[in-house]
């Protein structure tokens, strides 16, 4: 079995369609988990380790030995799975995930905290600090 | 000159020039002491051994941000493995100690929660019976903090009644945020304290430092130069006023004189040369973990156990401040990706010692958003969540969306700061077999969670909960005490009046050498349980003026 090929069956294990949200196949490619290793090389010799198999068995038990035997090459595969998909602009739209977004307020603007009254009932309960004037 | 061209600016100092003060780090106290030296007119050298932030590489407002921080931002150097960072031997902590090497030091990653120390900090011998009092009280510190306030952009609400009285901070308070709301209204059904935010972090342009975007990645740099670091609050002035930077200098030792007189330092440069800065007088300010490092490797054959290191010291009473943390998820949206990260708003409902709970001294609490869907999945990155013995198809599968629909968007973390308590077998030694990338031997953490430590963070953990639950929370993860959580180095050169007890004196000159100066968190009698870097820093203009007042009476080689 060819690295894509596997590496898509064990994402499609790790995050399948569930309700509204999409498998990892479905929106995401090989050649995208590619781009993301490119953000971290320091996973890429446990990624390719963690791939290197045939899959005679199933998906969840070449995960299950990795997770057992190789740790780097697990932490490496899921990592690239899971981040790929979330940075995926069609999942981040199912979720509602603007990503780190900038937003835009008025310093000035008088907080809610200080009209509904909330801030004043933290006064109205008193001092907290054990003063030390003398000590 | 904006920020970004600072790195051409400031140079070596000339061959066998000696310079009035050499300081070892640029970090929050090595930047306020080099510019208000510079200032007064001292020829100033400071060696960093990182360099200058690339804004550019901080990723927080790209999609990538969660894959990348995870390692390139990472707090804990081991994990980060850049050349630039000392590696550290944790094969003996329970928590692992937290750092970054740069011009502006470890604040480069911190959350930018901005508090002082309260009354009680001061005099816990006084009042609990534990520990030592400090040589100076709050009141004595306060004009410094606000000082410091105005330098470095803090915004905040005065009025806070578990503070004395004091003035307005420079900028309004960040805005609170749905995850901030939520925060409140759990204490307030409680009838406990809570307080908005204060950060070092201004809410209008200031400076070399932009208004705050809310972008909500504050741990692992912020893109917008809006979090107030060192390189952009102090730097861009301290060069002005003459202050010379050499970044990637790691310095391996301080040398004294014949009379015991320091007089410099020996440094490697980037080429991975010796070269020695000669100065009157030296400071350090390389963390409570990096400062006795270098002291417990300077001394030579003179000083076996290290310089500076008559009273056995150096080192030991190592505090960084047990942390736990606790997720909360609510059904409805918190829109919990935003910022500001580092405190939305916080409580000190349980700061001062209340015997009756089986421990002395206390916490604060800080209310933060939870982060980006891969963040609180909980499958990778940070296992905060994830037990050891957890199966991993429990993060995975449905579970994963499951965790992710739940969870995304709809939760805060208190984070819990205890105060921790020095004690002399909490140390930093350096150690046997691991050493740095110029060969230099790499710290050794000895640092052991104590029985009062277990027991605060388990009551407050207790109160939290039932707090998040009256806010309605449907799901609640607890850590503790969170492994990656050693931001706060503290203790490790301790200030007192007596030679042999203490590395110090209240104004950071060592007893032992007159002209060596310590002016990080290495010097604090105790740790508080606020975040340090205000008191830091404070601490760090005291001396420094001091410095500069007695500088007729300075001994030097």
């Amino acid at each position: 079995m060819s690295k894509d090929k596997t590496f898509l069956a064990l994402a499609d294990f790790l995050i399948p369609a569930h309700g509204e949200m999409p498998a990892f196949g479905s929106v995401c490619s090989f050649a995208d988990a590619e781009k993301a290793l490119d953000f971290r090389v320091d996973l890429k010799e446990g990624f390719h380790r963690g791939l290197d198999a045939d899959l005679a068995s199933s998906a969840e038990a070449h995960l299950e030995r990795l997770n057992k035997e190789d740790g780097a090459a697990f932490s490496a595969v899921t990592t690239i799975a899971i981040c790929t998909y979330y940075m995926n602009p069609r999942v981040r739209e199912l979720l509602g995930y603007p990503g780190q977004e900038s937003v835009l307020y008025d310093s000035k603007a008088t907080q809610i905290y200080l009209t509904d009254g909330s801030l004043g009932h933290v006064l109205a309960r008193g001092r907290k600090y054990r003063p030390t004037p003398g000590l | 000159m904006n920020v970004e061209s600072l790195s051409e600016r400031g140079a070596r100092a000339r061959r066998d020039e000696e310079v009035d003060v050499a300081i070892v780090g640029a970090g929050p106290s090595g930047s306020v002491a080099a510019l208000h030296l510079a200032r007064a007119g001292f020829s100033v050298v400071v060696l960093e051994q990182g360099e200058w932030p690339e804004y550019n590489d901080y990723t927080g407002a790209r999609p990538e941000h969660e894959l990348v921080s995870t390692k390139l931002w990472h707090p804990n150097p081991n994990v980060r493995d850049n050349p630039n960072d000392y590696p550290v031997d944790t094969s003996t902590t329970d928590i692992n100690p937290l750092m970054f090497a740069g011009v502006g030091g470890s604040a480069t990653l911190y959350g930018a929660q901005w508090m002082h120390f309260l009354p009680s900090d001061f005099r816990v011998r006084s009042l609990d019976g534990v520990a030592e009092d400090w040589p100076f009280s709050y009141e004595d510190l306060l004009p410094y903090q606000l000082e410091i306030e105005r330098e470095v952009g803090v915004s905040g609400l005065a009025g806070d009644p578990a503070f004395p009285p004091r003035g307005p901070y420079p900028f309004p308070a960040l805005p609170i945020g749905s995850v901030g709301l939520r925060g409140a209204l759990g204490m307030e059904r409680m009838g406990w304290h809570w307080w908005p935010g204060s950060n070092a972090i201004p809410s209008e342009k200031f400076g070399e430092l932009n208004a705050c975007v809310r972008r909500g990645t504050c741990l692992t740099g912020c893109p917008e130069g809006a979090k107030s670091t060192t390189d952009r609050s102090h730097w861009p002035l301290a060069l002005k006023a003459g202050a010379r930077l050499v970044t990637r200098a790691r310095v391996k030792e301080v040398e004294t004189n014949e009379q015991g007189l320091a007089t410099g330092v020996v440094y490697v440069d980037a080429n991975g040369r010796d070269r020695r800065q000669r100065a009157k007088v030296v400071i350090l300010c390389a963390n409570g973990v990096g400062t006795p490092r270098l002291l417990l490797m300077s001394g030579g054959a003179k000083h076996p156990d290290g310089l500076a290191n008559s009273s056995g010291m150096v080192g030991k009473r190592l505090m960084m401040h047990p942390f736990a943390s606790i997720l909360a998820s609510y059904t409805d949206p918190l829109d919990s990706w935003r910022g500001p990260f580092g405190q939305q708003v916080y409580s000190l409902e349980f700061y001062e010692t209340d015997e009756r709970r089986g421990f002395v001294r206390g916490s604060k609490w800080n209310c933060m958003p939870s982060g980006g869907p891969v963040g609180v999945s909980g499958a990778i990155g940070s296992k905060v969540y994830v037990a050891e013995e957890g199966r991993f198809q429990d993060f995975w599968g449905a579970n994963l969306h499951e965790n992710v629909a739940r969870r995304f968007g709809h939760s805060l973390i208190w984070g819990i700061v205890g105060e921790d308590l020095p004690e002399e077998e909490n140390q930093v030694v350096l150690s046997k077999d691991l050493v740095d990338s110029d060969g230099l031997p790499a710290p050794q953490i000895i640092y052991k969670v104590n029985e009062n430590s277990n027991r605060l963070l388990q009551f407050n953990i207790d109160r939290c909960l039932e707090s998040v639950r009256a806010a309605g929370a449907i799901e609640t993860l607890v850590s503790t005490p969170v492994r990656e959580s050693g931001w706060h180095l503290i203790g490790t050169t301790v200030m007192g009046d007596d030679p042999k007890r203490s590395v110090v004196d209240q104004w950071g000159a060592c007893h032992d050498v007159p002209n060596l100066y310590i002016m990080d968190a290495s010097t604090f009698p105790t740790s508080g349980a606020t975040n340090p870097t205000a008191t830091i820093m404070a601490v760090a203009l005291r001396n420094t003026r001091r410095m500069i007042a007695e500088r007729r009476n300075q001994k030097v080689a």
